[in-house]
């Protein structure tokens, strides 16, 4: 019994000093766009598998969903993955993140700055307990054509239309 | 009228996935960065004038230079004087300069352009830089895949040159073309894809027509095909090339195609 808080608060400081645990994407959701094939699917499948954070990629060859399950303690940005995609001769026309909870705390302005890259929050974070979280980039080239253009007249921004490289703007999933 | 009714047919196909890894054409997507496609093109074409067929191999690797740009070189061998000989090469490159894509869904336009030399004896009035004339060719091509069916489309301008050192090219032929292509393609097998092993099995059907400039001759030809993907990766065409007009003078237009190809992805960065 005794151990065993002994274990956890030693994990909990572990996780505390390194950081790395807590500033990682777990998992990348990716629907690409402009495809049909299995040797298309296939040629982004090699890239994404060709990044070295990248664990493993589950694909449903029907949908063009590339479930992308990432290392521990990466410090993977968003872009690459849509460096990857384009790369294979395709776009993204979705990409959602899972994130542990705790990673993400806005500061006043409503930004969170994680591994180098700004999060723009277009909504509230959920007030939720599970540990792991999801959001969805709305930045050009991470949605299709058709909807960064209805999110450029819609989003009233100053941000948004500058497509910084680095920069996010992300909606949490509220379901 | 035809063409008209086949593009009706494709569009009513909306339901069937399709493909545009053309056999004779080539569409306005690229190969992916940093991958190579070896192939192994040969065509056995039955001569007109003579007794026999004409063979050709055509080894060719694509490489893809980044997300829009892609250089291929191809080698001609041929068996015309009756054994295999080495008879030219190519160097072929194109670039992507427009996309709109959406899901299962791309509009694609790419500009092309193809230098090809050749020593062979120039044997007929059709210009073919693949394989019989030395020459140069440039033009674009629009591939559009609409929910599922893919149709592509290219235009473009091509000039013959003497077949050097032997062969000059004849005052008497035009030394200039315009060729025009139009491809559809179908995915047959799978209804449902489960995984990359999978074997797919598309169909296509592929029009390539040519006009000479200088006395308005014409050829149009039709190209079904059948292709197999396999493991997602390599894949097999066999194709077959019917004349359906000419007015010039072709030595051996009607004929089989098959290529193997495969493909080594990322072995650049």
């Amino acid at each position: 019994m005794k151990f065993n808080k002994i274990k956890t608060i030693a994990i909990l400081v572990a996780t505390v000093i390194s950081g790395n645990v807590f500033t990682q994407i777990n998992i990348a959701e990716i629907v690409a766009t402009g495809l049909t094939c299995s040797m298309c699917s296939n040629a982004i499948n090699k890239q994404l598998y060709n990044l070295a954070d990248v664990d493993s990629v589950s694909t449903d060859l029907n949908t063009n969903t590339f479930v992308v399950y990432l290392k521990k303690g990466n410090q993977l940005k968003p872009r690459v993955l849509k460096e990857s995609i384009e790369k294979a001769g395709f776009f993204i026309g979705s990409l959602i993140l899972f994130v542990p909870t705790d990673s993400l705390i806005p500061d006043s302005s409503n930004t969170i700055l994680l591994n180098g890259s700004t999060f723009i929050l277009l909504n509230e974070k959920p007030n939720k307990n599970d540990e792991e979280i999801k959001f969805k980039i709305y930045d050009k080239g991470y949605v299709t054509l058709k909807e960064y253009k209805k999110l450029l007249k819609s989003l009233n921004i100053p941000s948004y239309p500058l497509n910084n490289e680095d920069d996010y703007h992300i909606k949490f999933d509220i379901l | 009228m035809k063409l008209f009714l086949i593009l009706a047919l494709a569009f009513r196909m909306q339901d069937i996935s399709a493909q545009e890894l053309f056999v004779v054409t080539d569409p306005a997507s690229n190969v992916p960065a940093g991958s190579l496609y070896v192939r192994l093109g040969q065509s056995l074409f039955k001569e007109q004038f003579k007794t026999g067929y004409n063979y050709h191999l055509m080894p060719e690797v694509t490489w893809g230079i980044n997300k829009n740009f892609m250089v291929r070189i191809s080698a001609f061998v041929s068996n015309r004087s009756n054994q295999l000989i080495t008879e030219g090469g190519s160097f072929y490159a194109k670039y992507r300069f427009y996309s709109t894509d959406d899901l299962h869904r791309h509009f694609r336009m790419a500009a092309f352009g193809r230098y090809s030399f050749n020593n062979a004896d120039i044997h007929q009035e059709q210009i073919e830089i693949m394989g019989h004339n030395t020459g140069f060719e440039t033009g674009i091509v629009a591939t559009q895949l609409i929910k599922k069916v893919a149709l592509s489309s290219s235009f473009s301008f091509e000039k013959a040159f003497d077949n050097k050192p032997d062969y000059i090219f004849p005052t008497s032929q035009s030394d200039i073309a315009t060729n025009y292509t139009l491809s559809l393609g179908r995915l047959m097998y799978p209804k449902k894809y489960t995984n990359y092993k999978q074997t797919s099995i598309n169909t296509m059907v592929e029009f390539v027509g040519q006009t000479l400039k200088n006395n308005g001759k014409s050829y149009l030809d039709i190209v079904p095909s059948i292709q197999f993907i396999i493991h997602s990766q390599a894949r097999i065409d066999v194709g077959y090339r019917q004349e359906l007009y000419s007015s010039m003078l072709r030595s051996a237009p009607n004929g089989f195609y098959l290529n193997l190809e495969y493909t080594f992805f990322n072995v650049s960065k």
